[in-house]
């Protein structure tokens, strides 16, 4: 039993060294002060308001299966030229919604 | 009309819902953070224990609270979810000590159905990704990038959809989560998934495991170098990953919280529902597992959150009692107990019921309340102000100053206490059997009336009389040296310290003295235009026996004056305004920061910063503590100064965070208060208040009181009977012996001063107590307490049968007089025109109290009213009577005494799952609903049309973000029935996070007035981490959200008075008063609980 009891980590040896135990019967008073911010920095950069994408799970996946069944044919040549070919790969893929 | 209501928190909630541990505050500094619901609290870690540094209000109840720390930063980041689909990270900025927001955003989803088991949040441990699981099926992503920036949320679709636990595992290539989930056929399984950010999906996960515990609800990740994950079960725990199982069984249990002691993962304290703390350890050779051990440390609070913090110290966050600091010892106690309780944190909650008394008879009122659950179940007295415990009193009629001196200079203790009175002074000293008795100090002057006194340096006491300032020895206690004032005149006022005397005669002649050895020497007279009416030269400045500074309030002009001393050189002038003369002043230093306060003869309380230099006042504020002259004066306790305020509301003036703070004094009226040391009383006041001078020593300073009666049960109802001095409760027990667990429940008698137990009143099996009420019929005089119960059988989804049963106390003992059998739970019980109205399942029934030909009683069915789904709370008034219902909200029925009938009068069509009801006046009635929402509604007398009258309109709508489990009318502070604040009827709220709230209906005038002041501060306070005071404070269910309409948030409001002075001059600006007058209306609402 000692074995596991016992070697509890520390981080700073300090901590709680001083401290002795009150009476139980009166209970600590801990009274922080009350944090009311005032400053400007209770708003997040503008680019960290963080929203869910809207668009729907399901057409997500369709999309995604659809990307995945234009990719096989182009990417043959990606084997081939590899820096070349994804450049291009990209440029195409980019066009096609239009 | 009672619609216009303002809402504020009288004590905090205290039920700590979370915890962590991290470098929050600084990269070397360990910090613990606790959630109390709807506040976190940030501590630090320090050789004296934990140390508080602040309480931040967040507004939303949070659901996860999570540190972490992103690539490249050196301190930890705080995550936050609340409940209402918000989250933030928070930063703290040591340089301004400030939180700042470093994201947020809103995670709700418009279509979703929410968890049943509650919203789980988790970061990856490697930063990757923060996932929230919030609606059944859905799994919601946060990425993060890799500079720590958060991107575009994301959802996938998660298969499993009864999750009890999802947990990120350590050490994976790719972000992988663990799910622990039910089946339909409620078997439970864990299964693995990895989390791909390019596809947005889920590729099945490195391993899976079927068929655990079924009561296997919590998930432990492991860290490196083990990794994997602990399944907690209640018969079993298993170790589980891709490469290896191991399982230990346990004794059957439910583990409620767990902490992680070593950084490697090889220890975990685990908290279970009965309190035990046991201690689980991962075996390992190296990397490998070897198998699991579990060992018994000890009884804690139930624990809902485990923290360990540093040196074997562990935080114990508790829902059901109070939370507590341990230490783990190597070696047990007597007891076989490893765990030793350092310190003990109050908690109310959850409050399921209270009631509001005047035990001391004082007119204030107390709350009692039943809090805690199972073993952690107590009953607490929560009281406003201070009090005073008398150890000695005397009747002495007329007393007109008290002063305490000691019998050397060098004395640590008070010896004398100089008592004045019209025309005699009487000098009472503690004799060497420590009591009060009458002596005589031979150099002073015993037949006058003293105006002052005071210990002086070289072993001397000064007296002051109307005719001449008298030096006497301490120890020949004869005079040394007089000073006579001219011919003529005569001294009105004066101070004194330990070297210097200021008197003012008639005529306003100001007169100042030095005190050498035995020697007085007038050193400056001053002509002043005006009488003086009070002075003070109290010193704060570096010599604690000598000021260099006067002050002087004026007859007249009004005015109070700063002089120079010792040349009495007039510094300052400050007109007071108004026509009440000062009646006494007082410099003081509270926390380093030097005030100069100031009472008028109407019981106003002016205070000024002062600075000492230069004797400039500013910052002036002025508060109301009572009706009559205020005198000032100042006493220490345990190190501390303070100012005692003798009036006929004395209140204790005191300084916490550098905000000066008024706290009621339980006593009606105090003439005059000194400190008197005394070693047989030390630390002890004299105090003279109607006709008696007491000896007593002084509670700690602090707003509100709490005695905690710690039962060892679950007490569910309560309530007071005046008569017989006791409270009654219905409790439950709870019994483990052997594996084999029962509940028993009881009614007991207790005595209303001590507490105890003085009668037992077991109910059957299965009974439960429901509702308890103190009431007496008519034609009887007899004070019964009435008993309502249930049946609870395991295979009745609602109980068909209960009783209600009616005791009297007699010799201190329960004695049952009638019992009636109900056909269901008789969920709440009234006192009804002599009657008694019971809630029975859907039913509202009238009781007559029969008397029998053989002269005993019994309840007697008269008429009733159908139509609830379950009515569950009654309020009456008259003839009507409110009833909210389990799904029905609020509906309003009539007795009608010719017919004998109940009717439904009106009601309101919202479906609000009622958690608590109360009238506030005639037509408008105020209701608490499961969504955390408080409400009122109005009946419409005046409707055109039948079905006009027939619908309660809602008035009031607003997210408290507390579940109230009772309204009480009452108010916890005295009320002075010629205050204005004394003139607002208020309601007492008791919530499950333990909060204490009030619920002011004010004047329509002053709500106006004091919306406007929300709006402007919502401007100027902002809300941590980005999330906005309107959309927390609206009215939101699962069917709506509105904004919210006559409420007012009291906590916002009164957090005015915490602002700087340049905020306070913007807000004051705009809302075109005068700072003065924000403050005097903001701290007058302050006085309201």
């Amino acid at each position: 039993m000692g074995s596991v009891l016992g070697d509890w980590p520390s981080y700073d040896p300090h901590n709680f060294s001083q401290l002795r135990p009150s009476d139980p019967s009166t209970p600590s008073k801990m009274t922080p002060t009350t944090y009311q911010p005032t400053h400007n920095r209770t708003l997040p950069p503008p680019d960290q308001v963080i929203t869910t994408e809207t668009k729907n799970i399901l057409l997500r996946h369709i999309y995604q299966r659809a990307e995945e069944k234009l990719r096989p044919k182009r990417a043959a040549p990606e084997h081939l030229l590899p820096e070349h070919g994804c450049k291009q790969l990209r440029a195409s893929v980019q066009d096609t919604p239009c | 009309m009672s619609i216009w209501n303002y809402v504020v928190t009288a004590h905090k909630p205290t039920n700590v819902t979370h915890s962590c541990v991290g470098n929050f505050t600084s990269s070397g500094e360990l910090n613990l953070i606790i959630a109390k619901c709807t506040r976190i609290e940030i501590h630090l870690l320090s050789p004296q224990g934990l140390q508080p540094m602040l309480d931040v209000p967040i507004y939303g109840r949070i659901a996860t609270l999570e540190l972490f720390r992103p690539h490249g930063e050196t301190q930890d980041l705080l995550f936050i979810a609340t409940e209402r689909y918000k989250f933030c990270v928070l930063q703290w900025d040591a340089e301004t000590s400030e939180l700042i927001t470093r994201a947020m955003g809103d995670v709700s989803d418009r279509i979703g159905r929410p968890t049943d088991n509650g919203q789980i949040g988790i970061i990856d441990p490697e930063c990757r990704l923060i996932g929230l699981h919030l609606y059944d099926g859905l799994f919601k992503v946060i990425p993060f990038d890799n500079k720590g920036q958060l991107k575009e949320a994301f959802n996938i679709r998660l298969e499993e959809l009864q999750v009890l636990d999802i947990k990120f595992l350590y050490g994976c290539s790719k972000p992988t989560i663990v799910v622990l989930y039910q089946d339909n056929k409620d078997a439970r399984h864990v299964k693995t998934y990895e989390v791909s950010l390019k596809d947005k999906d889920f590729v099945e996960g490195p391993w899976s495991q079927n068929n655990l515990d079924n009561g296997a609800a919590l998930l432990i990740p492991v860290p490196p170098p083990l990794c994997g994950v602990l399944i907690i079960g209640e018969e079993t725990i298993v170790y589980c990953s891709a490469n290896a199982f191991k399982a230990i069984p346990i004794k059957p249990s439910i583990t409620r919280a767990y902490g992680r002691v070593d950084s490697d993962g090889s220890r975990y304290l685990l908290g279970d529902y009965n309190g035990l703390l046991q201690l689980l350890v991962i075996t390992h050779e190296k990397e490998k597992v070897t198998g699991l051990k579990i060992e018994l440390l000890g009884e804690t609070s139930i624990a809902s959150t485990i923290s360990y913090l540093d040196n074997a110290v562990v935080y114990i966050g508790s829902s059901y009692g109070d939370s507590q600091l341990i230490k783990l010892n190597m070696h047990p106690d007597a007891k076989g107990s490893y765990v030793e309780v350092l310190e003990r944190y109050v908690n109310l909650g959850p409050i399921v019921d209270f009631c509001v008394v005047d035990l001391e008879r004082q007119g204030q009122g107390q709350v009692v309340t039943c809090s805690g659950a199972y073993k952690d179940g107590s009953l607490r007295v929560v009281r406003n102000g201070i009090g005073i415990n008398e150890q000695a009193s005397v009747e002495l009629q007329g007393i007109k100053g008290m002063w305490s001196l000691r019998s050397s200079t060098e004395d640590a203790f008070d010896t004398f206490l100089v008592v004045s009175f019209i025309s005699e002074t009487r000098i009472l000293a503690m004799n060497m059997e420590d009591e009060l008795e009458e002596t005589e100090i031979e150099g002073f002057c015993s037949e006058v009336q003293t105006l002052f006194c005071h210990d002086a340096v070289y072993n001397q006491l000064v007296q002051v009389t109307s005719s001449s300032v008298r030096l006497v020895s301490s120890i020949t206690r004869e005079l040394r040296n007089e000073w006579n004032a001219p011919a003529g005149y005569s001294i009105n006022v004066a101070t004194a310290n330990a070297t210097q005397v200021l008197l003012a005669t008639g005529g306003g002649h100001l007169v100042y003295l030095e005190i050498g050895d035995g020697v007085l020497t007038e050193v400056k007279h001053s002509q002043l235009e005006y009488e003086v009416s009070c002075l003070d030269i109290n010193p704060i400045g570096e010599n604690p026996s000598y000021s260099q500074l006067a002050v002087v309030g004026m007859w007249t002009d009004i005015s109070v004056r700063l002089f120079s001393l010792p040349d009495l050189n007039l510094i300052t002038k400050e007109p007071l305004g108004g026509e009440i003369i000062p009646r006494s002043v007082l410099l003081c230093a509270f926390e380093g920061i030097s005030y100069l306060l100031c009472a008028l003869g109407d019981g106003h309380l002016l205070n000024f910063l002062l600075n000492t230099t230069t004797g400039e006042l500013t910052d002036r504020k002025k508060i109301s503590l009572g009706t009559q002259p205020i005198t000032l004066r100042t006493f220490s306790s345990k190190n501390t100064t303070y100012v005692f305020a003798a009036s006929d509301r004395p209140t204790v003036i005191y300084s916490s965070n550098k905000k000066l703070l008024y706290s009621n004094v339980n006593l009606k009226e105090v003439s005059h208060m000194c400190p008197f040391n005394t070693a047989a009383f030390p630390d002890s006041l004299a105090i003279a208040k109607e006709g008696e001078l007491t000896i007593g020593t002084i509670d700690d300073i602090q707003k509100l009181h709490i005695r905690s009666i710690l039962l060892g049960e679950q007490p569910r109802r309560i309530c007071h009977q005046e008569q017989s001095r006791t409270f009654a409760i219905c409790s439950v027990k709870y019994n483990q012996s052997g594996g084999d667990e029962s509940e028993m429940h009881v009614i007991r008698l207790l005595d209303d001063q001590t507490f105890d137990f003085i009668s037992t009143y077991p109910l059957d099996t299965f009974e439960y107590g429901c509702s308890i009420l103190s009431c007496s019929f008519s034609d009887d005089s007899s004070v019964y307490y009435c008993v309502g119960t249930a049946y609870v059988l395991p295979e009745e989804s609602e109980p068909t049968k209960g009783r209600i049963l009616v005791f009297m106390v007699e010799d201190g003992k329960l004695q049952l007089i009638a019992e009636k059998e109900t056909k269901g739970a008789v969920y709440s019980l009234n006192a009804f025109n002599g009657k008694l109205l019971a809630a029975i399942n859907q039913k509202i029934q009238l009781y007559k109290w029969m008397l029998r030909d053989d002269g005993s009683r019994e309840l007697q069915s008269e008429c009733g009213h159908h139509g609830h789904i379950l009515a569950l709370y009654v309020q009456t008034r008259g003839d009507f009577i409110v009833v909210g219902d389990l799904m029905k909200s609020i509906s309003l029925l009539i007795y009608k005494h010719e017919e004998g009938a109940i009717e439904e009068r009106a009601r309101d069509y919202n479906a609000n799952w009622m958690s608590a009801v109360e009238i506030l006046d005639d037509d408008v009635y105020l209701g608490a609903e499961n969504s955390f929402n408080i409400f009122t509604v109005r009946k419409n007398s005046e409707g055109a049309t039948d079905e006009e009258r027939g619908r309660l309109d809602v008035v009031g709508e607003y997210h408290l973000g507390e579940f109230i489990n009772r309204f009480r009318h009452g108010s916890l502070v005295m009320r002075l029935p010629d205050s204005d604040v004394g003139q607002i009827p208020t309601v007492i709220f008791g919530s499950v996070n333990g909060v204490i709230g009030v619920i002011a209906s004010l004047p329509h005038e002053q709500y106006v007035f004091l919306e406007k002041l929300q709006t402007s501060l919502r401007k100027v306070i902002k809300g941590v981490g980005g999330l906005s005071h309107e959309h927390w404070r609206s009215f939101n269910n699962e069917k709506k959200t509105v904004e919210a309409k006559n409420f007012l948030d009291g906590d916002l409001i009164e957090s005015f008075l915490d602002l700087n002075r340049s905020k306070m001059d913007e807000i004051a600006k705009q809302m075109g008063v005068s700072v003065e007058e924000l403050c005097k209306r903001v701290e007058d609402l302050t006085r309201l609980h």
